[in-house]
């Protein structure tokens, strides 16, 4: 049975060299859990997702009410919601490590530029993704988050006004934007988001994994061609990635069982207030997730050259998110690994991780003068460390790297 | 380190300089929420129904799921706390019109079915003993919580005629009956919970045991 399939489509072939005997290198360590527990995740979001839009509602009247309909009377309703809401934020949390475990040891760097850019996508998806499904309950602050979001699109110069109404379907965030955001996030983002995963693996797959030493582990193999630095993937990574999985698992389980709310910032308290367009919440906050870039965009408050602040702003923000594209091309360093790189690096990789939960603090909390200075103080380490990175990377001094993976 | 406790020092300070108060121009009270005892959330259910549901819907519950969650016969519940004749398998929708209550009182009151979510169940709590006499009001009294609330204090009767311990026993039923009525699945998620941690960490075990197994092997 199985050669008669093999011969017309070599599936074991396939699941060899994509799963069980993929070689993945001895030195992986913790950092490389979360590829696999995103791919958990994301499928986790496709099925909850799926039964949840079998009771959802995508009408202005009616999207609210349907989402305490499924809280109360779709039987494990308050579930599927709950997994699908912590699931949003497990979703950030985790590719927000898994990109700097790529930053950390170099993974972005030739070969591998397409394997980062791939994933760049799919982070660029996800948050399409997460903005268009916090749309849908439509509570206050789904509404108002939308307003300020499109509303963004309207600073372009000449073309802004248009492109926001055409992107709104109307001349407000109405029930038109609802549905085609609605169609957006459980029709055209999820495609596109399973296209680029697959071709993220696929990537990978034909080039191999980067480890912590960032030591090209291709070029000792066996008489198999298999790396002697390697270990297949069955049993040895499987058992490792489960075991990752029960342990998220039991993180996961408990916010969703004993703290769905996450305290607000899972479910925001004043999105619980059915949308009102004549009513402004008193201060309006994105998702966690975004309050990086959220205080990057208020950072800026000057116009310059006849262009306002506000577009100065989304540009600031856009840039945050689109400069992770550069990467490969910003880093000059001869070595992949931060083990082997130079000070310089590693000062400016810290500067990096500090500036980003700074950010995301001063995104969530109501602006003042001094914070105001402090995002953009934290704008500029942000930038620094991919737009100094061709200078920094080729003036410090590397450690050599080994030949082979150290025992 | 340095460079940590300064910053952690920056916004600390100006975290808490802005801070307002809790509970609108005072601090909340302290409010333990306590879901788990029937007996207090029907005693809540009663102090609704018969003081607040006049004009607060509960329009996303329904008078089915309330009875049986809360353990009270439905005959029993029919009987006394349906008003309008509606089956118990509907939503508790309100008479009171938009017009009507905008007519009468100046504004629509808000359901309130996910009134402890949008508050703290303390904010609830503070407010319904914060009502004070204040002539300059249309109704003779305002709210230290809520300034210039256009809601006249329904509980007076009982806030007047009950000593005080036993007043705050009545609200603080009410409270937890709306928190009980904003997330009525917390009991059972609860539960279950218990048992789906105690699965996961069963399973991590043996998940662990197998991939220390495992790497014995690789040395």
């Amino acid at each position: 049975m199985l050669q008669w399939i093999n011969s017309r489509f070599p599936i074991t072939d396939l699941v060899e060299r994509h799963l069980s005997k993929y070689p993945a290198p001895t030195n992986l360590n913790f950092w490389y859990l979360f590829g696999f527990l995103l791919i958990i995740v994301l499928v986790m979001q496709i099925l909850t997702g799926l039964w949840l839009m079998m009771n959802y509602t995508n009408t202005a009247e009616e999207a609210f009410s349907s989402v305490e309909y499924i809280m109360r009377d779709v039987e494990y309703g308050w579930l599927l919601r709950y997994l699908h809401a912590a699931g949003a934020s497990a979703f950030f949390v985790l590719i927000y490590l898994h990109m700097f475990r790529g930053m950390m040891y170099g993974s972005y760097q030739k070969p591998r530029e397409l394997i980062w850019l791939g994933g760049w996508v799919t982070y660029v998806l996800l948050c399409a993704e997460g903005f268009t499904g916090y749309v849908l309950p439509w509570g206050q602050m789904s509404f108002w988050a939308a307003q300020v979001i499109i509303s963004l699109l309207g600073s372009i110069p000449l073309v802004g006004e248009d492109l926001a109404t055409w992107v709104r379907g109307d001349y407000l965030i109405s029930g038109i934007t609802l549905s085609r955001l609605f169609a957006f996030h459980v029709v055209l983002l999820p495609i596109m988001l399973i296209a680029v995963v697959f071709f993220h693996i696929l990537a990978l797959h034909e080039i191999g994994s980067n480890n912590p030493d960032g030591i090209d582990i291709k070029k000792h193999v066996d008489d198999d061609g298999v790396p002697l630095d390697s270990k297949p993937f069955y049993p040895y990574d499987i058992t490792h990635d489960v075991y990752a999985l029960g342990v998220f698992l039991i993180f996961f389980c408990a916010i969703v069982f004993f703290f769905p709310g996450g305290g607000g910032y899972i479910l925001e308290t004043v999105n619980f207030e059915p949308a009102n367009p004549l009513s402004t919440p008193e201060h309006i906050v994105p998702s966690w997730y975004y309050t990086p870039y959220y205080a990057m965009l208020r950072a800026v408050d000057f116009s310059l050259f006849g262009l306002t602040a506000k577009f100065l702003g989304f540009v600031t923000m856009a840039a945050g998110i689109a400069i992770f594209a550069a990467l490969p091309w910003l880093d000059r360093s001869p070595v992949k690994s931060i083990r082997y790189k130079g000070i310089y690096s590693k000062i400016f990789l810290g500067g990096f991780v500090i500036s980003f939960f700074v950010l995301g603090y001063l995104g969530l909390v109501p602006p003042t003068e001094i914070k105001n200075i402090l995002a953009k103080v934290f704008t500029i380490i942000y930038f620094s460390y991919f737009l100094l990175m061709p200078i920094y990377t080729r003036l410090e001094k590397c450690k050599p790297v080994p030949e082979r993976v150290p025992a | 380190m340095k460079l940590f406790s300064f910053l952690f020092l920056i916004l600390t300070i100006n975290v808490f300089g802005a801070d307002e108060f809790s509970c609108g121009t005072i601090e909340c009270d302290e409010f333990q929420v306590n879901i788990s005892n029937n007996a207090d959330l029907q005693n809540g259910l009663s102090t609704y129904m018969n003081y607040c549901y006049g004009c607060h819907s509960l329009q996303y519950s329904r008078y089915k799921r309330v009875a049986e969650d809360l353990d009270i016969p439905i005959d029993l519940y029919v009987e006394n706390l349906i008003y309008d004749g509606s089956k118990p398998g509907e939503l508790m929708k309100i008479s009171l019109s938009k017009d009507d209550a905008i007519n009468w009182l100046g504004a629509y009151p808000p359901d309130l079915t996910l009134e402890a979510r949008v508050r703290k169940p303390e904010w609830i709590y503070t407010y319904l003993k914060s009502y004070y006499s204040d002539s300059s009001r249309p109704y003779g009294v305002n709210n230290l919580v809520y300034k210039n609330v256009s809601m006249p204090h329904v509980l007076e009767d009982l806030q007047a005629s009950l000593p005080e311990e036993n007043y705050n026993k009545v609200i603080s039923d009410l409270t937890n009956f709306l928190v009980y009525v904003s997330d009525p699945s917390a009991r059972e998620r609860q539960q279950m919970g218990v048992y789906v941690l105690l699965f996961l960490f069963l399973f991590t075990s043996f998940a662990f045991l197998l991939y220390r197994e495992y790497k014995k092997e690789l040395k």
